[in-house]
């Protein structure tokens, strides 16, 4: 059974904004939020329900950036036209997060929030240079999930802040693959690889085998050395692996990623 | 200013029946079902949404009830896998279960039926491949998992052709 807490339904970013505190803390799907409440780790008076702010919702283009709303479920994403059309290995990502169930139930925002090391989407994320909209009575910020994403179970929001949207600028002409290897319930590393042919900017980064995701950076995937990016991470030991063999592993799967990206752009 | 609530009312529908209730937030949709509708199909084992031994849907969608606020189904279509068959005959998936023994304990069964029958009314032409897929968020420790597999594949092709349930 969980502890006792009550629960407010604001039904606009206002009034949402309005209700938190360090006390009352943003819920939506639950699929983080409630395990932690469970076990003991986490233990607000409030939840402020954010499933019946309608801003908060849906998928719309605007001057080519692609915003997802934060209580979007991954479900949803996944299935969006929109994002299948402009970016397709973000639909796939969405579509292999958890099990069928956390993609009906879990958010987008959420699963940014609780910064979880082995998270599908903040890897597709850093490799997009998406941002996060963080909303407070103060004011709203831009931050890049990159810079979100500060440490294991820790992103770079206030308690008084929401997380109103993620802001994904659309590249131009582009390849990008996601790779991921799980034996488990979360992976044990996955590999994104964004090509931007337009505008000549290759970017690797390596998501679950550390507490962030690791970024490489360079004109074009020729350059990318797998070895190299197994020396760039900073594994955390646990139950997925050694550090030797998650380094083995980030090797080989950025060498897959690549050979996939060859594949998705025959020419 | 919002009003914080520790109780509040229900109204949902649980296989085809209304029911009204008042509930605290912190009360679980398993629970709800188990203890206070007395529904005990509904199973739970990993609190973790990982064994999928609690899935019932929610508006058709799969969810673990062992990790969903009661209160988030209100208003809400609620089917647990007491209400998978009509009450006479057993439902499609029910009958492939038995026939290729896709159980033993029956502690998962549940779980596999109602994720089995989110698959049958998403994407009722899965293949093997996506039937796998599907019940990759489902444990069983009895079957090795061929069997469930070839229930569901036998059970979409069988409501394919009777496109009834």
């Amino acid at each position: 059974m969980l502890p006792r807490f009550d629960l407010l339904r604001p039904t606009t970013v206002a009034e949402a904004v309005g209700c938190l505190s360090e006390e009352s803390v943003p819920y939506c799907g639950g699929t983080e939020l409630l395990l932690a409440m469970r076990a003991g780790l986490y233990r607000p008076s409030a939840l402020v329900d954010i499933k019946r702010v309608p801003e908060l919702r849906g998928i719309r283009l605007r001057d080519g950036v692609l915003s997802i709303g934060a209580a979007t479920s991954h479900r949803v994403v996944a299935l969006d036209a929109l994002v299948r059309g402009q970016l397709p290995m973000l639909a796939t990502v969405e579509q292999g997060v958890g099990n069928a169930r956390v993609r009906a139930q879990g958010s987008v925002g959420g699963n940014l929030c609780f910064a979880e090391p082995k998270s599908d989407l903040a890897t597709a994320l850093v490799a997009y240079e998406a941002s996060v909209s963080l909303t407070s009575a103060g004011g709203t910020r831009e931050v890049l999930v990159s810079e979100l994403i500060q440490g294991a179970y820790f992103a770079d929001k206030e308690p008084d802040e929401l997380l109103v949207s993620i802001e994904i600028p659309l590249p131009g002409d582009h390849d990008a693959v996601y790779l991921k290897y799980q034996t488990m319930e979360r992976p044990t590393v996955g590999v994104a690889v964004m090509n931007d042919r337009s505008g000549r900017r290759c970017r690797v980064v390596v998501g679950a085998v550390g507490e962030v995701p690791v970024v490489w950076e360079g004109t074009d995937p020729s350059e990318v050395v797998p070895d190299e990016i197994a020396e760039l991470v900073d594994p955390v030991v646990d139950l997925t692996g050694s550090a030797r063999y998650k380094r083995h592993v980030t090797a080989v799967y950025v060498r897959r990623a690549l050979r996939a990206l060859e594949g998705s752009h025959p020419s | 200013m919002i009003e914080a609530v520790s109780f509040l009312p229900i109204t949902l529908t649980v296989n085809g029946v209304e029911v009204t209730r008042v509930v605290e937030p912190r009360t679980l949709l398993a629970d709800f079902v188990r203890d206070d509708l007395g529904l005990t199909g509904t199973k739970v084992s990993c609190r973790l949404q990982v064994c999928g031994a609690c899935t019932v849907l929610v508006d058709d969608l799969p969810v673990s009830a062992c990790t969903y606020l009661a209160v988030d189904a209100d208003g809400a279509d609620v089917r647990t896998v007491e209400g998978l068959s009509d009450g006479e005959n057993l439902h499609p998936l029910q009958e492939a279960f038995v026939e290729k023994f896709a159980l033993q304990c029956g502690f998962c069964t549940p779980g596999f039926l109602m994720m089995s029958k989110a698959l049958a009314t998403e994407n009722p032409t899965a293949d093997r491949a996506e039937i796998i897929e599907h019940l990759e968020g489902n444990i069983c420790r009895c079957t090795g998992y061929r069997p469930i597999v070839e229930a569901v594949e036998c059970a979409l092709a069988r409501m394919r052709k009777v496109p009834s349930e």
